[in-house]
């Protein structure tokens, strides 16, 4: 299907608004994408209005993936004010090719253990899409057929993309090392 | 079988009868196809539940290369990430490097200069003809045809000749830099560049009815493996194999990034979505690389090739979606910074990953002898499956 129309930033904003009303507890644009924010129990019902919804018609799946925020703002540069940044994040991104509107859909999951609804009665694209960000960050999709790694070993311990899971070299000698050899943690080279 | 059996054979239509009714009793059994094996381009499993001819159930088995660049990026800087995306989809380096530094240039709202922008556009679409042209070969090889390797290498060369001039790597470039490219291209690139592309077009047009004006190869391909523009759509599929299910869908027309909306090109697609339609999509999308690099020549402007930059890549917080389109597909990322030097997330929505998220459903039903026609004509790259 080709381009219908190409709406503007505020007509695509105010669409969807329209579309899921009562459903969403945060939408605003974000370069010009529609950024909104629902918790999980509404997950399955939003997508699904996004996909059917006439004068959106989201039906493209670009990618399902999450987002660990405990560690945010503490790096270099980072600023440090509180934020009411949840633990954890469900980030998934819809796209309207006939009307060129891009939904990134947040979803916090604000305590252990997460949980959020699996979307794969919706987007086919989220059966290896939930089955990746499970074993990577340890979010349990409820309805998902076969919930098994998609990358790790079935034996893999930990979940690599959160922030705890430490990676083995950046342990050793960390990053971005020292001026001197000398003064680098673990002895320079 | 005895002599003395003949008489007991049925005729074929009864076999076919009793299997339609399901009381003929057969037995599945299960087939391993890889993790190496040629027509997988890497190491790629797929577990095949097959029933005699017809496969009931795929399965394809990743991860076997499975590197972890998001965890990697986050304990690096942009400059080093630049080289690290060039190594997910080894075919199309230099466009893995293009939206990565597009989103950082979005969150620190750089300047790209006139001339940056439409060298980007030739190195680009030269890169998308290397991958094209690749695609070409081993699909003909997948289906017993090895000639075509040979000329499609041959082609390749003076490409990546002229390219290996510019960025000094014949693979990975490493040419993109933020806020535009490493250095200003080599006197005579550009002349070079335009000879040896259209020499790619002049050869192409010869041995374009080699593969598909071939009888066998129209018959392994027609017909084989559709794909339907819905289900596409639902799993995300994109590029070239979106494009065969007659979807048009490309990034550089739909949000022309770049130059991309100066230039004159189609977008071909394909009408029933089988694996003569991708093929053909392909090879027509290097006929039209090649009007884009020749307009991007012809329209080049001087100036700066590097706009103004900070010593120091520093992203403010922010997060950003950019996507290009990629020789296969949409690739993207998903960049989240917390003004580190280095990225606090990086989500990379790479093309062949969605694409062959769609193989299990493509495959079931389908008969054995032509698995690997469909696994060919999904032109997938597993180091961007597996990241």
């Amino acid at each position: 299907m080709p381009v219908l129309e190409k709406l503007s930033h505020d007509d695509a904003l105010s669409r969807v608004q329209g579309l899921l009303d009562g459903l969403l507890a945060d939408a605003h644009l974000n370069y010009g994408h529609v950024d909104i924010t629902c918790v999980p129990e509404n997950l399955v019902e939003v997508t699904r209005r996004l996909r059917d919804g006439d004068g959106v018609r989201c039906r493209f799946f670009t990618f399902m993936s999450a987002v660990d925020w405990t560690t945010f703002g503490e790096g270099e540069g980072g600023t440090d004010e509180e934020t009411k940044r949840p633990p954890l994040e469900v980030l998934l991104h819809l796209y309207s090719p006939e009307y060129v509107i891009h939904v990134t859909v947040h979803v916090p999951l604000t305590a252990e253990p997460f949980i959020c609804p699996s979307i794969a009665g919706v987007f086919l694209g989220a059966l290896w899409a939930e089955r990746e960000t499970h074993e990577m960050f340890g979010i349990e999709f409820e309805g998902h057929p076969a919930l098994v790694n998609l990358y790790l070993p079935e034996d893999f311990e930990g979940n690599p993309l959160r922030k705890s899971f430490k990676l083995a070299t950046r342990v050793v000698k960390s990053w971005p090392g020292a001026k001197d050899p000398e003064e680098a943690a673990g002895g320079g080279r | 079988m005895t002599v003395d059996s003949r008489d007991e054979l049925k005729n074929p239509q009864e076999v076919i009868d009793e299997l339609a009714r399901g009381s003929l009793q057969t037995e599945q059994m299960l087939l391993n196809v890889g993790p190496q094996h040629p027509a997988t381009h890497g190491v790629f499993r797929l577990l095949a539940t097959i029933d005699g001819e017809v496969l009931v159930d795929a399965e394809p088995v990743i991860g076997y290369m499975h590197r972890g660049y998001e965890k990697l990026v986050e304990a690096r800087d942009y400059r080093q990430i630049t080289n690290l995306v060039s190594r997910m989809d080894w075919l199309s380096n230099i466009q893995n490097e293009l939206p990565m530094w597009m989103a950082v240039e979005a969150l620190m709202e750089l300047e790209v200069p006139p001339r940056a922008q439409y060298m980007r556009v030739v190195m680009v679409e030269a890169n998308r003809i290397l991958n094209h042209l690749m695609f070409f070969a081993s699909f003909g090889a997948e289906l017993g045809a090895i000639t075509p390797t040979f000329y499609a290498f041959r082609e390749r060369e003076d490409i990546q000749a002229a390219m290996e001039t510019a960025t000094g790597g014949r693979m990975h470039f490493g040419y993109m830099r933020a806020g535009g490219l490493k250095e200003d291209v080599p006197r005579g690139f550009l002349q070079a560049m335009l000879a040896a592309v259209r020499q790619v077009i002049d050869r192409m047009d010869q041995y374009y009815n080699l593969l598909v004006g071939n009888e066998i190869f129209k018959a392994r391909t027609i017909g084989v493996g559709v794909l339907e523009p819905e289900v596409a759509y639902n799993y995300g599929v994109s590029g070239p194999i979106a494009r065969g299910s007659n979807i048009n869908f490309d990034v550089r027309k739909d949000e022309p990034y770049l130059v991309y909306d100066q230039f004159d090109f189609d977008v071909p697609m394909g009408t029933s979505g089988d694996c003569f339609d991708r093929f053909w999509v392909l090879l027509h999308e290097v006929y039209e690389s090649a009007r884009i690099i020749e307009q991007a020549i012809e329209g080049m402007p001087s100036g700066p090739i590097l706009g103004k930059v900070p010593r120091v890549i520093q992203p403010p917080e922010g997060e950003v979606y950019i996507r290009t389109e990629n020789s296969l597909g949409e690739l993207g990322y998903y960049l989240i910074s917390d003004g580190d030097k280095r990225p606090y997330r990086m989500k990379i929505r790479t093309p062949s990953y969605s694409n062959v998220s769609a193989l299990p459903y493509v495959l079931k039903g389908t008969f054995v002898s032509d698995m690997i026609a469909i696994l060919g004509s999904f032109f997938f790259v597993l180091g961007d499956i597996d990241r």
